[in-house]
């Protein structure tokens, strides 16, 4: 996967990021958090042309062609802001039609994908959520160019206003990719009510539901894989993010805060969570800076950095944002504060595409072990 | 720092190249001083750091007048990726010899030009006269003391936990020399020499029963005025420094196991000690494997990061951030190495060196947890350093050092 020139990444996380204090500031995520549809037409239109959209999208199908270790950055600015967007889903939609090779489909879809006009995601996961081989729950029949789908897929993210809509399904000769219309007869879209309030997740279920079969190139669960990858950098990048800005935070409110006559971040109790908490962040924005690089690299560790950083980043950012609400105390309880904003990001990203206990099995296994 | 005549990179590397290829052979490998403690340097050795530091290679950092020459980070990087490329020791010395380093910046010109060379060739020992048995965590608060008589020193008092004390040559030694003001400012930092009748060493047994460290008894020293390191009662200054090289040192590595069987080379030690023990398959130690590992591949990044965004500027804040993580890298990595063993690690000895390393290095990570300051101090230095927290009020600050209150 290509990279872009240093400077180049630098303007582009400078310009995101003073686009996103100007426009996705906590009353904006507020606002935006309590909309159906979860994000901001307007800002995703923004993003979308200062190429975040099609980051990782080839060139020659209108993208940035930029790789993981840009996206990874995009991601810290993202988690930081607690931006509300369906960035994680493109990622991953984007990420699985690269990967499978249909050059029909690459042609048809990544274009409105990179220039943000069609919101695209992927459904691949039953209802244990485990994002993996074994956890696909769709099956498909058919042949040639009549197939459908029957099944339920869960935790789909941005499911209820997608676009276009991927499903990883089995079909009678393996594991395949198809592509359903999201108004398709027979396809069922459950919004679920998440506990983040800035996620959109959705439960698709199909009843012989008329769907297109996408060439694959490779082996189908190699290319999800090679797109779950993509979006576990993604999230990494995000948690990073996101654990530096509570910690941030709450740092500063240990400088302004006087209980007994002093700062409370004078009080070794106060000073020596937040030391440990910066070890945490520093930590996730190592792990996830490494995973982008090796990624990126072909490195043959990549596997062990991807897997040390989705659950290194996950539980960090966990940490950060549950022992900031503890180091704030009481203006921290109330649903006018933002920290649990943050708690509730964290508690989400550390679920998606598998759990930090599941990273962890899979780090041992990438070791050898 | 640059020098006026700039050599490229490439120049530099092909220079470095040509001369390892003209004069590096490979030395025999270093050995532990008796009973582990310290180092011996063979003569093969000395010979080898002579040529080094006379060929300019030993501080490319320093200026040209000091056995350096001028080279900025990145140029001096080249030197040490073209030594290490072929496993040569003694450069880099302008980032990791603390001694040499605090005695650049620091010592009266006349000394100076005695130790420098010498230390740089380690032709001199040194060890480190800091802690007291009074004065741990709170290190300003020491009681050795130093009177000024005529060209010289005379120093009283005990120092504590200091390796290398029997064969070393000089000490660094922090000391009181004013005792009318507040404690920060009534210190001085000295080079001592060790081998005189007022120096008395004792070693000292540690709860690893082993002996690295030793008191050092100070009664009537005598030390010359040119060993005095920056302005009188400005040593605390000068000790930050030092310090500064010191932690440096700690958050990068710490010993392993002690029992000498030997642990696989390709495998991570917690991985192979586990399928030694018939326990790789439970997915609970799996789990705390994985966090252990996890942890010190985590530091490892960390300071790749650091280094690679710090570039020469060697912070102690950073580094601080490396310690506090080796410390919870070592008692976990003893953790889980317990938990493996289960009842195991009740045994100690040689016909039981799992359980003799696991428990050792139970013991052993206070070691870092403690030595070159307690986590809890190293958690207030990241506090106020890092994260610019207010500091803890000091009843002590701002009173005579006299009347501050000692241990009875």
């Amino acid at each position: 996967m290509a990279n872009i020139a240093a400077e180049d990444l630098t303007a582009l996380t400078d310009s995101l990021h003073r686009l996103l204090q100007d426009k996705s500031t906590e009353t904006d995520v507020r606002r935006t958090m309590e909309t159906p549809a979860g994000y901001d037409p307007e800002l995703w239109r923004q993003i979308a042309e200062m190429g975040v959209t099609g980051l990782i999208v080839d060139e020659a199908f209108g993208g940035v062609g930029a790789g993981p270790v840009e996206l990874e950055r995009v991601m810290e600015e993202a988690g930081a802001v607690l931006l509300c967007s369906p960035l994680i889903s493109t990622v991953l939609a984007a990420g699985l039609i690269q990967a499978l090779g249909d050059e029909a489909a690459k042609t048809r879809l990544l274009p409105t994908i990179a220039d943000g006009s069609k919101i695209a995601t992927v459904a691949l996961t039953g209802a244990k959520g485990g994002w993996t081989e074994d956890g696909v729950s769709v099956s498909a029949a058919g042949a040639g160019d009549a197939w459908s789908l029957t099944g339920t897929a869960s935790f789909v993210t941005h499911g209820q206003i997608a676009d276009v809509v991927l499903v990883v399904a089995n079909a009678p000769d393996g594991l395949a990719v198809f592509e359903v219309e999201p108004k398709a007869h027979g396809l069922a879209i459950k919004p679920l009510p998440t506990f983040d309030h800035t996620l959109r997740l959705a439960d698709l279920t199909f009843e012989d539901t008329p769907a297109r079969r996408l060439v694959a190139t490779r082996p189908v669960w190699d290319a999800a894989e090679e797109a779950l990858d993509l979006a576990r950098v993604a999230l990494a990048g995000e948690q990073a993010g996101g654990a530096k800005r509570a910690l941030e935070f709450t740092v500063d409110y240990a400088k302004t805060r006087a209980q007994f006559g002093r700062l409370i971040g004078s009080f070794q109790a106060i000073k020596h969570m937040a030391a440990d908490l910066l070890l945490e962040s520093e930590s996730a924005t190592s792990a996830a800076r490494a995973a982008a690089r090796s990624l990126a690299d072909g490195d043959k560790n990549a596997q062990a950095a991807i897997s040390l950083a989705a659950f290194a980043c996950a539980d960090a950012f966990s940490t950060i944002t549950a022992t900031a609400i503890q180091m704030h105390g009481g203006i921290a309880f109330t649903w006018a504060h933002p920290a649990h904003l943050y708690l509730r990001r964290a508690r989400a990203d550390a679920q998606l595409f598998g759990s930090s206990a599941a990273y962890r099995e899979r780090y041992l296994e990438a070791l050898g072990a | 720092m640059a020098d006026g005549n700039a050599v490229t990179d490439a120049d530099l590397r092909d220079e470095v190249r040509a001369w390892l290829a003209a004069n590096w052979t490979p030395l025999p490998a270093r050995q532990p001083g008796p009973g582990g403690a310290g180092w011996t340097i063979s003569p093969e050795q000395k010979a080898w750091l002579e040529k080094v530091v006379e060929a300019r290679w030993a501080v490319p950092r320093w200026p040209t007048e000091w056995y350096g020459r001028g080279l900025a980070d990145a140029q001096a990087r080249i030197v040490e990726r073209e030594f290490a490329a072929v496993g040569a020791p003694g450069t880099g010395q302008d980032r990791s010899n603390l001694w040499a380093n605090t005695a650049l910046a620091y010592a009266t010109p006349e000394f100076k030009a005695k130790i420098v060379p010498a230390l740089l060739k380690s032709q001199v020992n040194m060890c480190l006269l800091y802690s007291e048995p009074g004065a741990g965590s709170d290190l300003a608060g020491i009681r050795t003391r130093a009177d000024r008589q005529g060209d010289h020193f005379v120093v009283d008092g005990q120092k504590v936990w200091t390796s290398g004390a029997a064969t070393a040559d000089y000490g660094m030694l922090i000391a009181r020399t004013d005792w009318d003001v507040p404690k920060h400012r009534g210190i001085s930092f000295f080079y001592c020499p060790m081998k005189q009748p007022g120096v008395e060493v004792r070693p000292l047994r540690q709860i690893t029963d082993e002996s690295h460290f030793n008191e050092v008894f100070i009664t009537d020293a005598i030390v010359p005025a040119e060993n005095l390191l920056g302005p009188l009662n400005a040593g605390w200054g000068v000790l930050q420094t030092a310090l500064a090289y010191e932690r440096s040192v700690m958050g990068d590595g710490a010993r392993g196991p002690r029992s000498g069987v030997a642990e696989s080379a390709t495998e991570e030690p917690l991985i192979a000690l586990a399928r030694e023990a018939g326990v790789l398959g439970d997915p609970v130690i799996r789990q705390e494997i994985a966090k252990s590992i996890a942890y010190k591949k985590l530091n490892a990044l960390n300071n790749a990061r650091a280094k690679a965004e710090l570039g020469q500027g060697t912070s102690s804040s950073i580094m601080s951030l490396g310690k506090l993580a080796m410390s919870r890298i070592l008692h976990e990595e003893a953790r889980v190495r317990t938990l493996i063993l289960g009842a195991g690690s009740l045994l100690e000895g040689k016909d039981y060196p799992r359980a003799e390393d696991a428990n050792f290095l139970t013991l052993n990570a206070y070691f870092t947890s403690i030595g070159g300051g307690t986590d809890q101090i190293q958690r207030n230095i990241i506090g106020e350093r890092v994260l610019g927290l207010p500091r803890e009020p000091e009843v002590d600050r701002d009173v005579a050092f006299r009347q501050v209150r000692g241990n009875t």
